[in-house]
């Protein structure tokens, strides 16, 4: 029985599961920030050139936070609008900006309560909002815990990324959370702890090598001119994440903030996006 | 039937040891029901036997002459076949170590890749493969790299409804696999070993039967189980993707070694085949040949060598040498001498009769209990008869009635058992009866075409 074991894990661990490039569309992007109408259009433009990967082709949309009374009416205009991509800031609507330890509740509800895609950009206020649009995105950087099978995550970066730019694939393992399982493994006395916990460890770090291995052959069978950087690592996480995106020079972050069985966000993408600030966000 | 010893032995005595035969046998096969490994069922028998033997005097003198000198060895050491022994540590060892190249599983999984997914040919592919490496490698050893991929690949495409199906498929080509060669099971090593089969002459013997065997096997499973081509060109693009996420190279860490697993995998086959004509080679024994090669391949592990002497199956090792043991106890006590003149009964109808007879009640044998004691303790018959009187359909009835009585049961040979396991472990229902009835057409198939194929051609 053993034995059978054995090869049934070298047989699951031999099948792969191969990166799928995909097309994803953007055609239209509403613009939701504070201000009146003019500050808006300007933080827009700057976001067009922000976005300018994007192309010419697309329909954008301004929506003024003082166009809606409340974020029911916001969900309205967005749903007649219905936008491929919403691009806001943090607090948008809310007079509360100088707490930099929360998002806002306009923002909460449209990551977590709707289905569009949302970035994230530096207030329009903010100091380093105007070196967003000379940035462009050269680089975008995919975050996540779960990088294995995730198509849609890398697809959605690498629509956001320039031609000739880099799409930064990075997984981090969180290291605290694997400590506790080390923990408990040098407890069990029918394991080797080092053994195990070093096999564990390679283990939970080559499918998500794999697949970006299988990316980086997706895209360049299909001549994509896409650089793939591949991060796969143990980390704590923010600490890890911050020396990621400053070793990478990120101008784009992607990452995932839905969770099926939760009203919460994704339990990385909230402090990443609290803490994260200088950096614009794509949150899906 | 001459006496197998000299010495006097009383009624009594016999009865007594064939009670003690009866009680092993029994236990064997209820092995699963008492919990207890092969090795202590084996040794529980065997040392009482020895304790019973020596206080009755039935057992030789310890001393044995060897080169010219005088060996004192207890009665246990030389009633070990130590060759059969070496063949099966050696043999185990070397495909153990070959298997860490990853050679076997990039075949496997490169065998599904071809297939595209489609069940027909994955049956086809599967099918050869568990004959394949039933014959090169050893059933159990096959039934797990097959059975295990055969799992993962089903569940892959989707068509988890069929692994029942090529399991139990799977599991009866063992058995066929495992006549293929003389080292693809045990009893064969062991009868072949006693009638002076070369590795070659085995092979052509056994083989057109395996290939028609095979054939069959794999048209009948296929109409049984409704397993068919997949219809659409749809279906076989979808298939055909899902199974090129399998990576074959997965499971190589070094080219290096792979090359030289698969190198040493074909020598080692060759040097096996050709162990009886080569020069030194031939005089000092396949079981040398297998524990030359297994000491060559360790050296490429040798700073972890102990990981695989842990993964050594001691218990099958110590089963054969306490069976052995037994097995000689009994001939001294002249069991073997009753079960001989019963044997005699049954080959005595004439040649192509006592032939069926023998090949029959040799496979009705081996489903209710291993079928190891039952090859050694023929082999040991047969042997000690005139050679005039035991024709070599005889050393094939038993070669092929001992291998293919294992289709009949669950419990007839190692490899059926594996099948049952996996499937266990998949969930998948299987009693004792389940299997007989479904293994059931399978099996008669096999024993009638072995019987044809012994009357007729051997």
């Amino acid at each position: 029985m053993d034995k059978v074991d054995q090869f049934e894990s070298l047989f699951k661990s031999a099948t792969k599961q191969p990166f799928q490039r995909e097309d994803v569309s953007v055609t239209s992007v509403a613009v939701v920030a504070d201000g009146d109408a003019s500050t808006v259009t300007a933080y827009a433009a700057r976001l067009r050139g922000f976005l300018k990967v994007l192309g010419a082709n697309v329909r954008w949309t301004e929506m003024p936070s003082d166009s809606f009374a409340s974020i029911d009416e916001l969900l309205t205009h967005l749903e007649e609008d219905h936008p491929d991509l919403v691009c806001t800031h943090r607090h948008v609507g809310s007079p509360n900006r100088r707490w930099a330890s929360t998002l806002g509740e306009t923002l909460d509800v449209l990551t977590q309560a709707t289905s569009y895609p949302v970035l994230v950009a530096p207030h329009p206020a903010a100091d380093h909002a105007d070196a967003m649009e000379e940035r462009g995105t050269e680089t975008v950087m995919v975050m996540t815990d779960h990088l294995t099978g995730d198509g849609r995550l890398i697809n959605t970066a690498l629509r956001y990324t320039s031609p000739e730019g880099t799409l930064a694939l990075c997984h981090v393992e969180d290291d605290a959370v694997f400590a506790r399982y080390e923990d408990a493994i040098s407890k069990i006395p029918e394991l080797d702890t080092t053994a195990t916990t070093e096999a564990l460890k390679a283990r939970l770090l080559k499918d998500p090598g794999d697949y970006i291995a299988t990316c980086d052959a997706a895209l360049k069978e299909a001549g994509v001119p896409v650089t793939v950087a591949a991060e796969v690592t143990f980390g704590h996480r923010l600490e890890t994440w911050r020396e990621l995106v400053h070793k990478h020079n990120a101008d784009l972050l992607v990452m995932n903030t839905k969770d099926e069985d939760q009203h919460a966000m994704h339990g990385l993408a909230y402090p990443i996006a609290v803490e994260m600030r200088d950096v614009p966000l794509l949150m899906l | 039937m001459p006496m197998l010893l000299e010495q006097d032995v009383s009624t009594g005595v016999t009865m007594l040891f064939t009670a003690i035969l009866v009680g092993l046998i029994a236990c064997l096969a209820l092995e699963e029901k008492i919990h207890a490994k092969k090795s202590v069922i084996s040794v529980a028998f065997a040392l009482p036997c020895l304790f019973l033997g020596a206080a009755l005097g039935l057992l030789p003198d310890k001393t044995v002459v060897w080169g010219g000198h005088e060996i004192s060895l207890p009665a246990f050491i030389p009633s070990v076949d130590w060759n059969v022994i070496s063949i099966i540590l050696g043999a185990s060892l070397f495909v153990d170590i070959v298997s860490k190249s990853g050679l076997f599983t990039w075949i496997a999984i490169r065998l599904t890749r071809v297939s595209g997914g489609d069940p027909m040919k994955l049956l086809w592919f599967y099918g050869i493969m568990t004959v394949v490496f039933s014959a090169v490698l050893n059933n159990v050893t096959a039934m797990i790299i097959v059975g295990s991929l055969t799992a993962v690949s089903l569940e892959k495409l989707g068509r988890r409804e069929k692994l029942l199906a090529f399991l139990l498929i799977e599991g009866l080509l063992t058995n066929i696999g495992g006549l293929l060669t003389l080292i693809s099971s045990v009893p064969n090593i062991i009868v072949g070993t006693a009638a002076g089969i070369s590795f070659v002459s085995f092979l052509v013997k056994s083989a057109p039967f395996v290939v028609v065997a095979t054939a069959v096997t794999i048209v009948l499973g296929a109409r049984m189980f409704k397993i068919t081509k997949l219809a659409s060109e749809e279906e076989r693009a979808a298939a055909a993707e899902l199974v090129s996420g399998f990576d074959e190279n997965d499971g190589i860490e070094s080219r290096g070694f792979f090359w030289f697993g698969a190198v040493m995998t074909g020598l080692f086959i060759l040097v096996i085949a050709g162990a009886s004509s080569l020069p030194v080679i031939s005089e000092l024994g396949m079981g040398y040949v297998a524990l030359l090669f297994a000491g060559v391949m360790l050296l490429r592990f040798k700073h972890v060598a102990d990981r695989f002497y842990q993964a050594i199956d001691w218990d099958l090792l110590a089963f054969f040498a306490a069976l052995f043991v037994t097995i000689n106890v009994m001939e001294h006590a002249r069991v073997l001498d009753l079960i001989g003149d019963g044997l005699k009964v049954i080959i005595g109808d004439g040649e192509a009769l006592g032939q069926g007879a023998l090949l029959v009640s040799a496979a009705g044998f081996s489903s209710v209990t291993d079928n190891i004691p039952l090859a050694a303790m023929l082999a040991k018959i047969l042997g000690s008869m005139p050679p005039d009187q035991v024709s070599s359909g005889l050393w094939w009835s038993v070669i092929f009635g001992a291998n293919l009585g294992g289709n009949l049961t669950p419990i007839g040979s190692a490899s059926t058992l594996v099948a049952v396991t996996v499937m266990h472990k998949h969930s998948l229902p299987m009693s004792f009866g389940g299997f007989v009835k479904a293994a059931l057409p399978f099996a008669l198939v096999h024993i009638g075409l072995a019987l044809a194929y012994v009357l007729l051609f051997i």
